[in-house]
Order: structure tokens, then C-alpha cells, then sequence
């Protein structure tokens, strides 16, 4: 079991080996090398460390073992023991040595602690001693590992906590396997889809008794990092604070707390972790304490952090702000714990400011001279803090009052002039109005043409067919022409050209929605818009229904229906006489009676649209005339009259 | 001091309603007699601008209380607040057909909007700090603005987007304007500079600097489109034809050092320069013969803001935190 036997140095040396040796890499162990690539265990008394094959301890055997003294230590002082883990484990190996079982479930986490790797990635250059604490947070963000015993798990497993420099293996927060993901540390890790600039353990995993202060979980602790490590060390954290950190947490929780075993046991950890002065202060040690908190306090909490409630520190923006700096801002000691202490005051002190606000009365009762009299009409009370009557009513009466002395004399003010904007708007509803007038006789004037054209097209189809040499006018001219269709491109004969594009024409638009969310809701005899519903587009078609091919069918002709088209010499002249060719073959009058109900259904649709736009500007106006002079705009404003006699500023007379 | 122009008079409202000739100004009176006719009451905080719509019916009222009032032009009664700015608002300014307002705050925006209905239509950002003044084109779908953060955006109005940022000076800036045909801009600034820009292209064409530089507090075009008024903070105002580039009138007696007063050309009546003053007054000069023809009283704080009507001799003037209140004076001619 020995080592090489070579003297034990002091603790120190370890230190002074960086001057020493004149390089940088601290040498360990009782070979007295650099090298740190193999697995190493650090005493708890003279923090020296060890190569496990130099001392004979192997990985495995390590992580059976919760605390560890080297063999100097513990022959300088008999009491120094070395512990293990887990009562069971102990049960079962059935001796306290350093011979226990090998016990490993894959994912061993005892990797040396001095780490290559996180030397590198230690920018800020704290020495060892912020590795160290790296090297402990980076296993585990890597691998989760079970911590608490579950019967489907091998019970061995519980051996596997880790216990380093940053861990005691023991509490809570060591005991954790997985990363909360919501703590400012979890969000900047990668797997949580973070920069990975600030690059520590879960909050809920920082040990919490000897992890860093400022990276426990204090979500209101926004201070820098804590200097407990600020000079740099090769080793990890100065021995002295190593035993007293867990009784500081103690003795400050019996302050805080008040009770002690039975109710840590009931509290969730971070209760009594969170105050922040928790790491201020050296309190005395009381070692049954510890063990209670060690042992008994966490065990059924499971995940208590988990809960909603908890998750409102953690996104404290500023908190993770001052996270990502943790790592550059200077170290200076004192200077932040003297930080702390004054936080720690001002958060006192915002307690007591908060209970101010909610107990409001109790101001009263200690200085009623101080507070200003309420300004109800005749009450003497004294006003409530932060405002200016002592209850509602007064307020609502005074402000009674105050529109009953002012509001007439105002009113009075406004009507000492004509208001010219409101002569200005009964003007405009005048001419509103007379332009509405206008439209509903243009309305009427359409229905009537309306009626007419029904008329003519009734007149039309009662005539008789008759064959007519007609049909054979401009037969031979043009044969010869093409003319393309404007629709689908292809070639046609000029003849059926008007009739084959406006069949085209239907056939393309019958394949595309044109409507508006709203039904049409117009009084009317007729329908002027198709309004068919689409379920898909859950539109109504807004295309006039006399010619929306989407949703009409042009009807059968019969065989021996008349065109009955009117025919007109010069574009415009009625000569009274009708078109007799069938309708099937008619070229010239396609569709006529379609052509001519969409004009004048046209018409009616610009006149409702005029009608709409005139009804829109009479009600602003009418609006703008109703809010003019109104309570709030009298009691706001007052426009004073100095002359009398000019109330109109207009020089010429009025229009 | 600025060079001066002795004879022909400057002649600098080709457009008026009123016929301007030379003959006419002779038999004009040589004093206005305005008196306060109205005092509108209504803002809680120092009153910032006043401008007169282009079709006369409206006075539009920007204030410290991040609110715009518009009142009747003729018979000053209040008829609507408009809301919606966050911090004070420095500057107001009409479209040409008296429908849209532009206002410019302290929120580093501007906002669009409709006075009839009274509606917010667009927020104009960009600006990188206070937006200090903003302005109309004669056609009115540009909007020009100049802001303490040194430059000059000119924006559309039908979009909301800026077009074109000028770097424009090394100091915030006072005043932008468009000229009467819109093809050139104006603008002043603190660093004591006046410069004119080509509108379309956003070329600086020419820089208005006198003996010592003084900070430009306010500058305009004059309605004719062919000289620039200037005001600085060392208690002048000048007239410059600046396409020669020389200072022809210089306005003095007023008192200016310290906050950017605006000023106007008043041409319905005699010809007038009118500006406010930090001696609570406002100073009415004759543009020609550049002496004081009258100054008005009745004000409790430096008077910020004078605009002149349209069409009638009406003028309105407004002051700081300790009187909040527009006046509106009246003359015969």
C-alpha cells in the first residue's frame, strides 16, 4: 500500500514548485511529478495530490470513498479516517480501508482532477484551482449519472456519486443527474442551445457545500465571482475553508431558519439555500448538524426545483447577464464580499420597504402630522399615502364639485361665438345629404331602364323565327383571316370568333373565386351580386349574377328561339327592328341579353358605391358634430375671448 | 456681421393671394396693428409649435405633453386632440391639402396623420435619436425631417419608408424645408451651417456660413422660393439670396441665444418678418427697412412659435411651461 516512500512534502510545496522548477506545471503526489493524465485522489487534510497507482487506489476503488487522507495525515493524526460512501456500501464491503470493491457501471466519473483540457479552457488564468471546479462540471454535463438508489437500478450505483474538489458527492445538489435546463447556467450550455461562453454546472448542481459561492443557486446573488479562490492555485480551494464551508451554510441556516433538523428535512433545500449572505459569514461549526443535513434532510425531494414557482429566478435577465461575466470580472476579496454585505442590507432593506407599502394604515397611525390633508370638500382626514383624498368619495366629490363650477362657465364661453367648424359641417351634411338624394333617383332611373330591357328581351322571344339571307353576310369575306382567341390563343374563325371567346373567356373564369367575406345586404328588388357561398375560401362571390360564369350556366337554347336583338343603324339609332335569326346561329348578337342586364346591373352597382361613400362621410360628420363641445374637451380647453366684439376672425364676411 | 443689399427692394412673395407690387407696398401702411383677440387654453406642458393649415381652417398645436391640439383658425375653439406619441413632440407641420399632419418627438419618431378622422396612419422610425423638426413637400408624398442625430431623412408618405438619409451636418439639427416647388431642401443646424440640398438627388449644393458661426436655430424659405431666412442663437435673424450666397437683411433687437424660435414671412398684409422671442415678446419687423414695426405683449414665457395665416392677417404665437398658451392676434393689414 505504500507509495514510493520518498518524504511527504508540506502542502505548500506544491505551490512553490511552480517557482521551483522554473516551469509551469505544478508537481504532485509523492513522486513529486507533473504529470496529471492519470487518475488522482486529493487528501482531505493536506489537499496534496495523489497518483492513484502510486498509492495504490484505483478509480474504482476511489469512488467508493467519500472522504480520503493520505497516509502521512493519517498517521500525523489517528482521528482522520477514511470514509465511504453510502452506509449500505460500507455494510457490504465490511471494512472502513482503502480496499473496496471495484464497482463501476460504466461512465466512471473520478477523472484526474487536474485537468489538460480545462487548463486550456480556463481563459481567465485562475490556476488550478477554477480547473478544478471545471473539471468537475464538465463530466457532468457530459454524462448524467444515476444518483438516487432506485430498486430497478444496481444498487452499486449508488456508489458512483462523484466526489472531487467541487463535490462532496453528498448533498442535493450532487446527488442530481440531470441538468435543470432553465437555470442561467443550463441555458448557456450547448444542449441547451446556449453560446457556451459561461460554461459551468446546472445551479441545481453546484454543491452546495463546496462548489462556489456565486455559482450555487442564489438567484438574487448577482456578485461577481468569488474570490475564495482569487489567487491563483495550483491546487483546489485554500484547505482551511474546505471542513467549515457546510457548517457556514448550517450555522446560517439555523440563523435564518430558526429550526433546525425536523424542518430541513420538510423545506426544500434551496430555501435555505437561497439568502444570500449565506457565504458571508463564519458561524461555528456544529458537526451533528451537518451530518443531519448530509444524511437525512434531501433525501425525498426528488426534483423539488422543478416546480413552476422556481422558475422565475432563473430567468432573471440580469442575473444571467451578470453570469456570462462571472468569469472576467476581477477577483478582489474583499471587495465583494463587502458587495455582498451591502446587497444583503438593501435586500433587507426592500423588505422593509415592501411591508411599508402594504400596510399603508400603520404610516398613519405613526405620523398623521406628516400627511397632507385630504382635498374632499370639507373633510379634514388625512389623505392616504400616494394620493390625494382619503377615499374615492372624496375624490368624486371634489371632482363633482369642480365640473359644477366650472363646466357653465365654460359652456357659456362656447357659445358666446358661432362655432365655425360646426357651421362648416352643417354645410357639408347639407350637400351630403343633396348628393344622397341624387344617387337614389339615379337608382331609380336604373331600375327603370331595368324594366325596359326585361321588356324588350320578352318581346324579343315571343317573335318568330325567320330565315333570312342575313345569316350569309359577311360569309366569304373572311375566310381567310384568323383571328386568335385573347383567352387561349388558339385560331378562329372570325365568324364564331365572338361567340368561341366568350365561351373561352367563361371557361377560365369559371375556375377562379372572386368574392369578399361578407353577404350582400341591399334592399332591392333584384340581386345584383351572385353572393354564392364558397366553403373553402368561405367567400361570397361578388360578381354580378347576371354574368358570373362561375355559378350560372348560360341556359339552353332552344332550337327555334329568336335573337330578338334590337337593331340600331349607326351605333345608336333604334330602328325598331329586331334580329330573326335563331339564336343558336346568330354571330353577331351573342349573349346580347346578358351584355345588356350587366350594364345596367352595372350602373346600380357604381350608384350603391356612391351611396355608401356619401353615408361614410355624413356619419364622420356627424360624429365629429356630436363630439365637438363635449364634457372633456370643455373641461380640458377654454378658449378666452379678449374683444367682444371680434369673435370670427375672418376679415371678409361670412361664407 | 452680413453683408447688406441697399435699392431694389426684395421682393419675396411672387405668389401671394394679395397683389404685392411695389406700388402697392407704398401705399400700405407701414405699421400692423395686431391685437390679441384669443387665447387658447388647453395644453399642460410648454407648447412646442403652432402652424396654420394651408387652407386656413385650422390651427395645429404641438406641446410637451406629447399631445397635438388642432383648434378652429377663426374662432380658436378647440376641436380635437390627437394621441399617440410616447415623449415630447417638437414639431407639427401640415400636408398642402389640409388633411394630414406630420408630427416629429422626442421618441425618435414621426408620426403620420389624418385630421378628419383623427387616426394615427403611420409611424415613421429611423432616426437614431430626438426628431427635431419635419416638414411637408408641396405635393405632399415626401416628408422631410432633421434630428439630433445629425442627419436629414427624407420619407414617403404613402409607405412610411425612408428614402434617403443625408449626412447633413456635425451638429443636431434645427430646421428642414422644402422649397415652393419641392426640387431643393434647406436645412440648419447647430454647427452653424445652412445648407441647401437638391432634392432629388440629395446633393448638397450650396453652404450658407457667415463671419463666426453662430448655431443655426431656424431657417425657411421665403414663400417666392428665392431667399432663405435664417435664424441664430446670437439674437439675428437674416435674409439671404442664396444663390449668391449674400446676406441681404439682418433682423435684430430680439432676443435669442438659447431655444430655436420660429420664425415666418407674413405676406397677406404689409410685407413682415414675424418671430417670437425669449423676452416673452414677438418682434414684427418690415422686411425692407428691417426695423421694428411693432411688438406684441401678452405672453408669460419665451414665445417658441409664431406662424402667420394664409389669407388673413392672423397670427398665432405660442410659449413655454409657464404660460401654455396660444395667442392668436389680429390685424387690419
Amino acid at each position: 500500500m505504500e507509495g514510493d516512500g520518498s518524504d511527504p512534502e508540506p502542502p505548500d510545496a506544491g505551490e512553490d514548485s511552480k517557482s521551483e522548477n522554473g516551469e509551469n506545471a505544478p508537481i504532485y503526489c509523492i513522486c513529486r511529478k507533473p504529470d496529471i493524465n492519470c487518475f488522482m485522489i486529493g487528501c482531505d487534510n493536506c489537499n496534496e495530490w495523489f497518483h492513484g497507482d502510486c498509492i495504490r487506489i484505483t478509480e474504482k476503488m476511489a469512488k467508493a470513498i467519500r472522504e480520503w487522507y493520505c497516509r502521512e495525515c493519517r498517521e500525523k493524526d489517528p482521528k482522520l479516517e477514511i470514509r465511504y460512501r453510502h452506509k449500505k456500501s460500507r455494510e457490504r464491503d465490511g471494512n472502513e480501508r482503502d480496499g473496496s470493491e471495484p464497482r463501476d457501471e460504466g461512465g466512471g466519473r473520478k477523472r484526474p482532477v487536474p485537468d489538460p483540457d480545462l487548463q486550456r479552457r480556463a481563459g481567465s488564468g485562475t490556476g488550478v484551482g477554477a480547473m478544478l471546479a471545471r473539471g468537475s462540471a464538465s463530466p457532468h454535463k457530459s454524462s448524467p449519472q444515476p444518483l438516487v438508489a432506485t430498486p430497478s437500478q444496481h444498487h452499486q450505483q449508488q456508489q458512483q456519486i462523484k466526489r472531487s474538489a467541487r463535490m462532496c458527492g453528498e448533498c442535493e445538489a450532487c446527488r442530481r443527474t440531470e441538468d435543470c435546463g432553465h437555470c442561467d447556467f443550463c441555458r448557456d450550455m450547448k444542449k441547451f442551445g446556449g453560446p457556451n461562453k459561461i460554461r459551468q454546472k446546472c445551479r441545481l448542481r453546484q454543491c452546495q457545500l463546496r462548489a462556489r459561492e456565486s455559482y450555487k443557486y442564489f438567484p438574487s446573488s448577482l456578485s461577481p465571482v468569488t474570490p475564495s479562490e482569487s489567487l491563483p492555485r495550483p491546487r483546489r480551494p485554500p484547505p482551511t475553508q474546505q471542513p467549515p464551508q457546510p457548517s457556514q451554510k448550517l450555522g446560517r441556516i439555523r440563523e435564518d431558519e430558526g429550526a433546525v433538523a425536523s424542518s430541513a428535512v420538510k423545506e426544500p433545500p434551496e430555501a435555505t439555500a437561497t439568502p444570500e449572505p449565506l457565504s458571508d459569514e463564519d458561524l461555528p461549526l456544529d458537526p451533528d448538524l451537518y451530518q443531519d443535513f448530509c444524511a437525512g434532510a434531501f433525501d425525498d425531494h426528488g426534483l423539488p426545483w422543478m416546480s413552476d414557482t422556481e422558475e422565475s429566478p432563473f430567468l432573471d435577465p440580469a442575473l444571467r447577464k451578470r453570469a456570462v461575466k462571472v468569469k472576467h470580472v476581477k477577483r478582489r476579496e474583499k471587495k465583494s464580499e463587502k458587495k455582498k454585505e451591502e446587497r444583503y442590507k438593501r435586500h433587507r432593506q426592500k423588505q422593509k420597504h415592501k411591508d411599508k407599502w402594504k400596510h399603508p394604515e400603520r404610516a398613519d397611525v405613526k405620523d398623521p402630522a406628516s400627511l397632507p390633508q385630504c382635498l374632499g370638500p370639507g373633510c379634514v382626514r388625512a389623505a392616504q399615502p400616494g394620493s390625494k383624498y382619503c377615499s374615492d368619495d372624496c375624490g368624486m366629490k371634489l371632482a363633482a364639485n369642480r365640473i359644477y363650477e366650472i363646466l357653465p362657465q365654460r359652456i357659456q364661453q362656447w357659445q358666446q361665438s358661432p362655432c365655425i367648424a360646426e357651421e362648416h359641417g352643417k354645410k357639408l351634411l347639407e350637400r351630403i345629404r343633396r348628393e344622397q338624394q341624387s344617387a337614389r333617383t339615379r337608382l331609380q332611373e336604373m331600375e327603370r331602364r331595368f324594366h325596359e330591357l326585361e321588356a324588350i328581351i320578352l318581346r324579343a322571344k315571343q317573335q318568330a323565327v325567320r330565315e333570312d339571307e342575313e345569316s350569309n353576310e359577311n360569309d366569304s369575306d373572311d375566310t381567310d383571316l384568323q383571328i386568335f382567341c385573347v383567352s387561349c390563343g388558339h385560331p378562329i374563325n372570325p365568324r364564331v370568333a365572338l361567340r368561341h371567346m366568350e365561351r373561352c373567356y367563361a371557361k377560365y373564369e369559371s375556375q377562379t373565386s372572386f368574392g369578399s367575406m361578407y353577404p350582400t345586404r341591399i334592399e332591392g328588388a333584384t340581386r345584383l351580386f351572385c353572393d354564392v357561398y364558397n366553403p373553402q375560401s368561405k367567400t361570397y362571390c361578388k360578381r354580378l349574377q347576371v354574368l358570373c360564369p362561375e355559378h350560372s350556366r348560360d341556359p339552353k337554347v332552344p332550337a327555334d328561339e329568336v335573337c330578338g336583338c334590337p337593331l340600331v343603324r349607326d351605333v345608336f339609332e333604334l330602328t325598331g327592328d329586331f334580329c330573326r335569326l335563331p339564336k343558336r346561329q346568330c354571330n353577331r348578337h351573342y349573349c346580347w341579353e346578358k351584355l345588356r342586364r350587366a350594364e345596367v346591373d352595372l350602373e346600380r352597382v357604381r350608384v350603391w358605391y356612391k351611396l355608401d361613400e356619401l353615408f361614410e362621410q355624413e356619419r364622420n360628420v356627424r360624429t365629429a358634430m356630436t363630439n365637438r363641445a363635449g364634457l372633456l374637451a370643455l373641461m380640458l380647453h377654454q378658449t378666452i375671448q379678449h374683444d367682444p366684439l371680434t369673435t370670427d376672425l375672418r376679415s371678409s364676411a361670412d361664407r | 456681421a452680413g453683408r447688406e443689399r441697399k435699392g431694389p427692394e426684395t421682393n419675396i412673395a411672387a405668389q401671394s393671394t394679395h397683389p404685392s407690387s411695389a406700388n402697392h407696398s407704398k401705399e400700405a401702411p407701414e405699421k400692423p396693428n395686431y391685437a390679441l383677440k384669443l387665447t387658447l387654453v388647453g395644453h399642460t406642458a410648454a407648447v412646442s409649435s403652432v402652424k396654420f393649415s394651408p387652407n386656413g381652417k385650422w390651427l395645429a398645436s404641438s406641446s410637451a405633453d406629447k399631445l397635438i391640439i388642432i383648434w378652429g383658425a377663426y374662432d380658436g375653439k378647440y376641436e380635437k386632440t390627437l394621441y399617440g406619441h410616447n415623449l415630447e413632440i417638437s414639431d407639427v407641420a401640415w400636408s398642402s391639402d389640409s388633411s394630414l399632419l406630420v408630427s416629429a418627438s422626442d421618441d425618435k419618431t414621426l408620426k403620420i396623420w389624418d385630421v378628419r378622422y383623427g387616426k394615427r396612419l403611420k409611424t415613421l422610425r429611423g432616426h437614431r435619436n430626438y426628431v427635431f423638426c419635419c416638414n411637408f413637400n408641396p405635393s405632399s408624398n415626401l416628408i422631410i425631417s432633421g434630428s439630433f442625430d445629425e442627419s436629414v431623412k427624407i420619407w414617403e408618405v404613402k409607405t412610411g419608408k425612408c428614402l434617403k438619409t443625408l449626412s447633413a451636418h456635425s451638429d443636431p439639427i434645427s430646421a428642414v424645408q422644402f422649397n415652393c416647388n419641392g426640387s431643393l431642401i434647406v436645412s440648419g443646424s447647430y454647427d452653424g451651417l445652412c445648407r441647401i440640398w437638391d432634392a432629388a438627388s440629395g446633393q448638397c449644393l450650396k453652404t450658407l456660413i457667415d463671419d463666426d458661426n453662430p448655431p443655426v436655430s431656424f431657417v425657411k424659405f421665403s414663400p417666392n422660393g428665392k431667399y432663405i431666412l435664417t435664424a441664430t442663437l446670437n439674437n439675428t435673424l437674416k435674409l439671404w439670396d442664396y444663390s449668391r450666397g449674400r446676406c441681404l437683411k439682418t433682423y435684430t433687437g430680439h432676443k435669442n441665444e438659447k431655444y430655436c424660435i420660429f420664425s415666418s414671412f407674413s405676406v397677406t398684409g404689409g410685407k413682415w418678418i414675424v418671430s417670437g422671442s425669449e423676452d416673452n415678446l414677438v418682434y414684427i419687423w418690415n422686411l425692407q427697412t428691417k426695423e421694428i414695426v411693432q411688438k406684441l405683449q401678452g405672453h408669460t414665457d419665451v414665445v417658441i412659435s409664431a406662424a402667420c395665416h394664409p389669407t388673413e392677417n392672423i397670427i398665432a404665437s405660442a410659449a413655454l411651461e409657464n404660460d401654455k398658451t396660444i395667442k392668436l392676434w389680429m390685424s387690419n393689414y
